[in-house]
């Protein structure tokens, strides 16, 4: 199925697309459905992101944000379409393939009895990982809590959960990192942390993608930006060089549009 | 063995939580006490011989104090969304069952020996059967209660009723655990010989083993969606 981009505003920046045809991409969607009852949460949304893009979707309550992700996730299983990562189909039956995909949701998703390196042991575990030791270290480090990782999960800040829930969502290495909402709660400060260790997730390897309804740190650190209404993505374009407040434009008007 | 480590990975961080919190333990041994206070101070014992009605009591609390604590199996992957963490991890889910029975076995075991030592001490129990077949009645007796209350305590985290449906589900279906486990139980205090309960003893094994399979492989269609 074609890649299907839908422009609603004439006058947005955009640069040249992308060639698709021949790229090696690391995740693609393909007409991805998702019902529950008589109501459509995700409807038709297909795209494709190469290695290293970052695509940030927006969208207002109840747009069906958090279920494509889950889709894309793998624990959520379409209801028509597939997602594939480097080219291989998702099955949410085959549960070795979600090591290759990472997860960062507005919930730490770690228990907050167990202290921050247990909290990535248990997680290391469940993947199967070698050199756990290492690994933990490492990624205590590079979200700055090596000092805090004997510290109880329950007694950290908001902002300190969220950088190792990063760490958590990190620690096998996935190909592909899903994000959703994970400014949630975070103060201008720790957002600010938190968007710095996000921006550094675009290496050249991974492929991420940010889902929020927040236009100006969604757009960022944004290489691509989707706008879903209704289960659909009624927008699909490049980042370009919107700026925060031409973006707001564009969002708004989408949205009217498309009412 | 691998399959295993991931077994052990998921009871030990359960066994790690509940030994700093004592959430669950707390609950069901102030549990297993009062109980024992209660019916030692209801039971006319110039009526009706304690040694008699002991096996059932001791059954009924060990049941009704494990409820409360396995009702409460999935709550800690419920506080932060660590439920969908595992999920999003490739651990097969029959593992992640088993170490979760696992878990309130260790768990449920304890509190069953509390049970005994705490009706033994209230009604003065004298024990002259073999203590190694009383250790293997209560041990399948338990396993089978915990496989099934561990795969129904899921089914009642995702309703909306929660806690309150489980002893629904529940007790109907482990009237066989009942049934076997305090007529074995009753003999062995009555000092009769192991071979008059090999017959529950096996009917509790087959039961537990039922249990076992049909909640490791019912389980990912409870938990997942």
């Amino acid at each position: 199925m074609p890649l299907v981009v839908v422009r609603l505003w004439p006058s947005c920046p955009m640069l040249p697309r992308r060639a698709t045809s021949t790229m090696s991409f690391g995740l693609e969607a393909e007409g991805l459905v998702r019902t529950f009852g008589g109501l459509r949460a995700v409807d038709d949304v297909s795209f494709q992101l190469a290695p290293g893009e970052l695509l940030t979707v927006f969208g207002p309550n109840g747009a069906g944000k958090t279920t494509l992700l889950r889709m894309l996730a793998g624990t959520l299983r379409p209801t028509a379409g597939d997602v594939r990562v480097a080219g291989e189909a998702a099955d949410v039956a085959e549960r070795a393939w979600r090591a290759r995909v990472g997860v960062v949701s507005h919930q730490s998703l770690l228990y907050a009895q167990l202290s921050a390196r247990e909290n990535l042991y248990f997680y290391g575990r469940l993947f199967g990982l070698k050199d756990l030791g290492d690994r933990v270290d490492a990624r205590l480090e590079a979200v700055g809590l090596a000092d805090r990782a004997s510290t109880p999960t329950r007694n950290l800040s908001r902002g300190l959960k969220q950088r190792l829930a990063l760490a958590r969502a990190l620690l096998h290495d996935p190909e592909v990192v899903l994000l959703d909402e994970p400014y949630t709660g975070l103060d201008a400060h720790a957002s600010a942390i938190l968007r710095d260790q996000l921006a550094s997730l675009k290496d050249g390897r991974r492929t991420v993608v940010l889902v929020t309804h927040n236009l100006g740190q969604g757009l960022e650190i944004a290489d691509r930006v989707a706008i879903q209404f209704r289960g659909r993505f009624v927008a699909l374009e490049d980042r370009g060089s919107w700026d925060a407040v031409g973006f707001e434009r564009f969002y708004r008007a989408t949205l009217e549009e498309t009412q | 063995m691998a399959y295993l480590g991931l077994v052990w990975t998921v009871a030990r961080k359960d066994l790690l939580i509940e030994f700093r919190t004592y959430e669950r333990l707390a609950a069901m041994g102030a549990f297993a006490v009062l109980v024992g206070v209660l019916f030692n101070y209801s039971i006319d014992t110039a009526q009706v011989r304690p040694q008699s009605i002991a096996a059932g009591l001791i059954w009924m609390t060990i049941l009704f104090g494990g409820m409360l604590g396995l009702g409460r199996t999935f709550q800690l992957e419920q506080e932060d969304g660590a439920l969908s963490g595992i999920l999003q991890s490739p651990i097969p889910l029959d593992a992640l069952y088993l170490g979760k029975v696992l878990a309130n076995f260790v768990l449920l075991a304890l509190i069953a020996g509390v049970v005994f030592v705490v009706f033994g001490a209230f009604f003065n129990l004298r024990f002259a059967g073999s203590v190694t077949a009383l250790v293997g009645v209560v041990g399948l007796g338990v396993l089978g209660f915990v496989a099934l209350t561990t795969l129904l305590s899921a089914v009642a985290t995702r309703t909306s009723m929660g806690e309150s449906l489980l002893p629904v589900l529940v007790f109907p279906l482990v009237l066989p655990v009942v049934i076997f486990g305090t007529t074995a139980t009753g003999r062995l205090f009555a000092g009769r010989p192991v071979a008059e309960v090999s017959g529950s003893i096996r009917m509790l094994a087959a039961f537990s083993l039922i249990f076992l399979v049909a909640g490791a492989g019912m389980f990912r269609f409870v938990i997942e969606e």
